[in-house]
């Protein structure tokens, strides 16, 4: 059981960075194409965030978790 | 009397603090870069640098994939695998020194501005300098933790210096999230 933990932790590392290659590539079609600029903002804002909750793990700010 | 209990808290304590103030250095970093990105919207508004687009998805991508690695030596510490740890922290040092080459090494070369001729080139050098500056920073810290790790001086119970230097790669990156289209993709040549 304690061996599912870190594997499904690389899963979801890989889901999460093909999500942001996903929008980074959408980003340079929309940025190339001179599409509005609100499009930009909030693929940004959504990178962002992914970043900060599943790679940074801001939620241990606020718990107990990984007291290591 | 000294409990494996108490001593576990009081590590528990002092990890809890020192996230809190890494955390709090993000805050205030991050002031330094929106300052930057207001500034670049209110200097240059709808207009943005001529730059190489290509340059800046490869860039980009390399900055993007490092953090990936970044994340899985992080998992690969906490589970006591470290060769693994080492292997993934290498790579991602190797990307960070390839988005440096990337930046500073050609588009710093290929822009058609120096930094001196105007708001344009004091914007675009001010930005790709001071992210790159942190980026080297972040790979002297990748540099002191894949050295202690080879060492086995971090294990899945102790690694707050692992976890610290992640997040501060990862800071990074969330930086050049909002620095690239600013630069790249926003505004009209």
């Amino acid at each position: 059981m304690d061996k599912k933990k870190p594997v499904s932790e690389i899963r979801r590392g890989v889901i999460v960075f093909l999500a942001l290659a996903v929008l980074t590539a959408v980003e340079y079609v929309i940025g190339t194409n001179e599409a509005p600029t609100i499009f930009l903002w909030v693929i940004a804002i959504l990178k962002g965030a992914l970043v900060l909750v599943y790679f940074m793990h801001i939620t241990r700010l606020s718990g107990s978790e990984g007291g290591h | 009397m000294t409990t494996p209990a108490t001593t576990l808290e009081k590590q528990a304590y002092k990890i809890g603090t020192a996230r809190i103030g890494l955390w709090l250095f993000f805050l205030s970093d991050s002031f330094v870069f929106a300052a930057l990105l207001v500034s670049r919207f209110y200097l240059l508004g709808d207009k943005r640098p001529h730059l190489e687009q290509g340059l800046g998805l490869i860039v980009t991508s390399v900055l993007l994939i490092s953090s990936f690695f970044m994340n899985r030596a992080e998992v690969q510490i906490s589970q006591g695998n470290r060769k693994g740890f080492v292997t993934s922290t290498l790579i991602t040092m190797l990307l960070g020194i390839g988005f440096l080459v990337g930046v500073v090494g050609f588009e710093w070369g290929l822009a058609p501005f120096g930094p001196a001729d105007g708001v344009e080139g004091a914007m675009f050098y001010m930005m790709t300098g001071m992210h790159a500056f942190h980026v080297l920073t972040g790979v002297v810290f990748l540099f002191i933790i894949l050295r202690n790790g080879i060492k086995g001086r971090y294990s899945p119970e102790k690694h707050w210096a692992v976890e610290a230097a992640a997040n501060y790669w990862h800071f990074v990156d969330l930086v050049w999230i909002f620095f690239y289209p600013a630069l790249y993709l926003i505004g009209r040549v």
